[in-house]
């Protein structure tokens, strides 16, 4: 199989305040979008042809994967102009695709070895995983490797062995595609019509990212399989422990310890005397000034943090300045989104474009939302909606 | 990035070659050549585009043929170091996509057997070993050849003599196009699309043999079968990325070249370039010139430098500068072109030269001319910009002045902090814009029925409106003028009325309160005013007749955030009136003639 069609087109609403600007896709884990990943395990095991079903906020996708050239794969575009699902954006490629071909969702993080043995395989068939909660899921139910059916989030679960989403079709499944929206409702289609369907089971890395707090987790896993690289330059006197990957143009004072696994990205300026803990990416030209500490937490691009800062277990995405002295450290929390509150250990989630002064505390847990700006000395113990001015 | 191009067939392959040059030089166009067998090898090659090359070549009978298209990313280039390639007795001719990281162990091995090497390229390589293992089999030789390379080497070869053209892929992308009587191959799909769309992708590792009735490809000796595709019309439009024009995709780019562009100078300890006067002496004065887009970019470096040098700065149109009187032009000069080739900056040139001017050239190509007649160069990384209406290299250009000017900026360290904060903030602002470019699409549609048009600016965004102006001039086909915000009374006012739009850049500086009473003055004559202003302006709302916010900034970095937002202004209406945007009338990209 040499070519493979991504569903990119979604928006992630749970995802917000990250998905205002931004289809799910391209979520930054580790200062690389989600979709990214997707393709280079694709280009890995030689699939080079790829489909790009896009459609919210799709320019973010063509301005940063182009014609894929730079991941040395071969893009080309198709546009679902109103995401009604995920059946409904494969049928956008019926006249595109040749005769088979892999479908993969873009917003779940697939590693090479998870599709390395799938792409050999025959149409049609579906990957599955084994995971502990399967009614959060579609599961799977199969004998002697052929699925008799799919049920989205059971009640109870029949198997533990779950969808992933990834698919090997062959043109076929366009003439079961009538008006059903989502891809399990066709494969149901396919099977009452006596079709087979064979299911892979796969032990390799497959993650979703559900709530925004999923991508400090999902940070932490992409980053303990680095490989080290520095770049840029890295002043005398910096102490640096485990992978570190720095890239070009990036400076590191003097006095900062750079403790792995940590990525810092291109054309920033950290230090004097930072810290940059362990499970932390910062993405590129992001200014930390001195005495400032970072853990576990995802920075985007275009941040500029000031100096004396404590920050754990946090998003903040790209362009927020932020003055000296802010605190957001993770604590125990309870979030409601969608009428769901899980339990969660989390320090803050920030928007896009933020503008906090000094000496600001976020309680733990608080989501803030795009273009906020907080005052000095201010406690920031609620969720602020988008562009809310604390003052 | 670079672009390379084969052909064997029963067609004369210099215009094919040409051809499919021209549709991959937005991968580069620094430098081009071809090389063409007709018993022996015909190498012509120089640095020049393509359509130049072109017209300096005499046709050539040749059936074979192949040739590349560079854009230099570090290097010089020159006549001697373009492409194609040769070996020691000219008999072997080589293109190549890629960087060989071995390849000074190759040279010095390959000098040390006796071989000459006449350039300073890594692909010059490639040839020698290709020489050095011909015994008779020119497909052995290429195999032992690409054997010893590390890195990427993607490459095309001929031999005079042979009926067959050998090519190799290694981390760049190489395509084979399939013909009757003939075959193709290519860096990318859109150089074959005038001749076939039944297509073959290379793999890493493939090695593909040529003939014009036949293709072979081998992966470790092994003959192999690679599947032939279809080419449909949306992988022809690929390298738009997504988009259905350039000019959209390369107004998208802004943020990243201004990211680029400011880690390329923040990266380096030291100024860019300095700015002194003569032998040391003080900066007494300093003189900008440019021709069209860069002229209005130099017009903003006039307000940048004066505001935070306190130097006094003459902004002239390049060509103008040639006529205009001989007294001295100051010790400091600025010369500002993208393409690095434009005549009358060059002749400019020769004045300041010869009047003892300092000269810092600011360009995005590496190696242009400019760069060798300059004392210092400041380059842009805009990349390659295809679409004629200059975007990118614009934003690029206003990022270089400020750079080159604030490392002297006579400002307190309170002030030179924020400014520093805000010109790293600036690509999230102007990703702020992109992302409701939906809004100025509306605006566009409504501007989109008239027929003239003014802007007005006042201050720094005085230049914006003349840039805002040409832009929209140059790809709608409306008629556009670029006024200063006082000036419109002297005469324009005669001309305004319910079918003469305003387009008002609004700038929350000194200049406010003038440019507001401006507008007044304009909706008093009933003129619909389009008013681009801050996102905290309450005020200009009530007066006109549609407000186009955009984010908030310095007023010394407003002319990056409102010329994107006129970009899009001028693209959304070119597209709703449905110009050619990329490639409007009578326009070249570069000007190198008088």
């Amino acid at each position: 199989m040499k070519q493979a069609v991504i569903l990119a087109a979604g928006e992630g609403q749970r995802l917000r305040p990250f998905t205002v600007t931004r289809p799910k896709a391209m979520i930054s884990i580790a200062d690389k979008p989600i979709l990214q990943y997707i393709i280079e395990s694709l280009a890995q095991v030689g699939i080079r042809h790829i489909v790009l079903v896009v459609g919210y906020r799709k320019e973010q996708v063509f301005d940063y994967f182009g014609s894929g050239e730079k991941l040395g794969v071969n893009i080309s575009y198709v546009t679902q102009a109103q995401q009604l699902g995920t059946a409904h954006a494969l049928k956008q490629v019926k006249d595109i695709v040749k005769d088979e071909f892999l479908v993969l969702p873009g917003d779940n993080l697939i590693e090479a070895s998870t599709i390395a043995e799938f792409t050999e395989i025959k149409p049609s068939a579906v990957l599955v995983k084994r995971v502990s909660d399967p009614v959060r899921y579609g599961v799977v139910n199969i004998q002697r490797g052929k699925v008799t059916g799919i049920v989205e989030k059971p009640k109870e679960a029949g198997s533990n062995l779950v969808n992933t989403g990834i698919y090997a079709f062959s043109k076929e499944v366009f003439d079961y595609i009538e008006n059903e929206l989502d891809i399990p409702d066709v494969l149901n289609n396919m099977l009452k019509e006596g079709n087979s369907l064979k299911a892979v089971e796969t032990g390799g890395t497959w993650l979703d990212v559900v709530y925004p707090w999923d991508v400090i987790n999902l940070n932490n896993a992409i980053l303990q399989n680095i490989e080290v690289g520095l770049g840029g330059t890295i002043e005398d006197g910096v102490v640096i422990k485990g992978k570190v990957i720095v890239e070009e143009g990036t400076v590191i004072r003097a006095g900062s310890c750079i403790y792995g696994p940590v990525v810092i990205g291109k054309g920033c300026d950290i230090g004097p005397h930072v810290c940059v803990m362990p499970s932390t990416s910062i993405g590129d030209n992001v200014v930390l000034a001195s005495f400032t500490q970072i853990k576990n937490s995802v920075i985007g691009d275009d941040v500029n943090i000031g100096p004396g800062c404590f920050i754990s277990d946090s998003v903040i995405d790209n362009g927020c300045v932020i003055k000296g002295r802010f605190t957001a450290l993770g604590g125990p929390s309870e979030i409601v989104v969608n009428a769901e509150h899980p339990s969660i250990n989390i320090g803050v989630i920030m928007g896009e474009d933020c503008k906090i002064e000094s000496s600001v505390t976020a309680r733990p847990g608080v989501i803030v939302g795009n273009h906020c700006q907080v005052q000095h000395m201010k406690l920031i113990s609620t969720c602020l909606p988008d562009n809310s001015l604390v003052f | 990035m670079c672009g390379i191009v084969g052909y064997i067939g029963d067609k004369k392959a210099q215009p094919i070659l040409l051809n499919s040059l021209g549709k991959l030089e937005y991968r580069g166009y620094d430098s081009c050549g071809i090389a063409i067998a007709d018993g022996g090898i015909e190498i012509y090659k120089d640095i020049v585009r393509v359509k130049a090359l072109t017209e300096t070549l005499t046709p050539h009978n040749g059936r074979t043929g192949i040739g590349h298209t560079r854009w230099a990313t570090h290097g010089e280039p020159s006549k001697i170091n373009a492409h194609p390639h040769s070996d020691c007795k000219g008999r072997i001719a080589v293109v190549h996509n890629g960087t060989i990281n071995n390849f000074m162990k190759l040279r010095e091995k390959l000098a040390a057997e006796g071989h000459h090497l006449a350039s300073e390229t890594d692909t010059e390589v490639i040839p020698h070993l290709i020489e050095k293992y011909y015994d008779g089999d020119f497909e052995k030789a290429v195999l032992l050849a690409v054997r010893e390379l590390e890195g990427a080497y993607t490459m095309i070869a001929m031999m005079a003599g042979e009926s067959k053209i050998i090519a190799a892929r290694k981390e760049s992308p190489l395509i084979i196009g399939i013909g009757d009587r003939e075959n193709f191959i290519a860096s990318d799909v859109p150089a074959l699309l005038d001749y076939t769309s039944r297509v073959i992708y290379l793999e890493d590792d493939d090695i593909a043999v040529l003939t014009a009735g036949d293709v072979k490809i081998k992966q470790n000796g092994n003959a192999i079968k690679r599947e032939e595709h279809k080419i449909s019309w949306s992988m022809a439009d690929a390298q738009k990325g997504g988009y259905e024009h350039f000019m959209l995709k390369e107004i998208h780019e802004q943020p990243k070249v201004i990211r680029d562009t400011l880690t390329e100078y923040l990266s380096n300890p030291e100024p860019v370039v300095q700015l002194a006067g003569v032998k040391g002496s003080s900066l007494e004065n300093i003189v900008i010139l440019g021709c069209g887009t860069s002229y209005h970019a130099g017009m903003v470096g006039k307000y940048i430098i004066e505001s935070l040098l306190d130097v006094p700065v003459r902004v002239e149109l390049a060509d103008e500068f040639s006529y205009s009187g001989q007294s001295s032009p100051g010790s400091q000069a600025i010369v500002i072109t993208q393409s690095g080739e434009t005549r009358d900056v060059l002749k400019a040139i020769q004045r300041l030269k010869s009047k003892g001017s300092r000269i810092i050239a600011i360009t995005n190509v590496v190696g242009s001319t400019v760069t060798r007649v300059a004392d210092r160069v400041i380059y842009t990384r805009a990349g390659p910009e295809i679409s004629v209406a200059a975007t990118k290299t614009f934003i690029a250009e206003l990022i270089s002045l400020y750079w080159l000017a604030l490392p002297y900026a006579k400002v307190d360290a309170a002030r030179l902090d924020k400014l520093v904060l805000q010109i790293r903030q600036l690509p999230v602002k102007v990703q702020q814009i992109l992302d409701n470019e939906d809004e100025i699409a509306d605006f566009a549609k409504k501007l989109a029925g008239f027929e003239n048009v003014f802007y007005i600016g006042k201050g720094i965004n005085y230049p914006v409106a003349l840039e805002g102006a040409l832009k929209l001039k140059e790809i709608s086909y409306i008629h556009a003028e670029g006024y200063a915000a006082g000036e419109l009374k002297h005469g324009p006012f005669a001309l305004l009325g319910e079918k003469t739009p305003v387009v008002a850049v609004v700038t929350q500086d000194e200049t406010y309160e003038p440019t507001v009473t401006s507008i007044k003055e304009i909706k008093a004559r009933h003129s619909p005013v389009i008013a681009l202003v801050g996102e905290d302006d309450d005020v200009t709302k009530d007066l006109a007749d549609y407000v186009i916010k955009v984010p908030r900034v310095d007023p010394l970095f407003s002319p990056v955030v409102n010329s994107v937002a006129l970009q899009l202004l001028a693209y959304f209406v070119a597209e709703e009136r449905g110009c050619p945007i990329d490639f409007p009338r009578n326009l070249a990209k570069s000007v190198t003639v008088e």
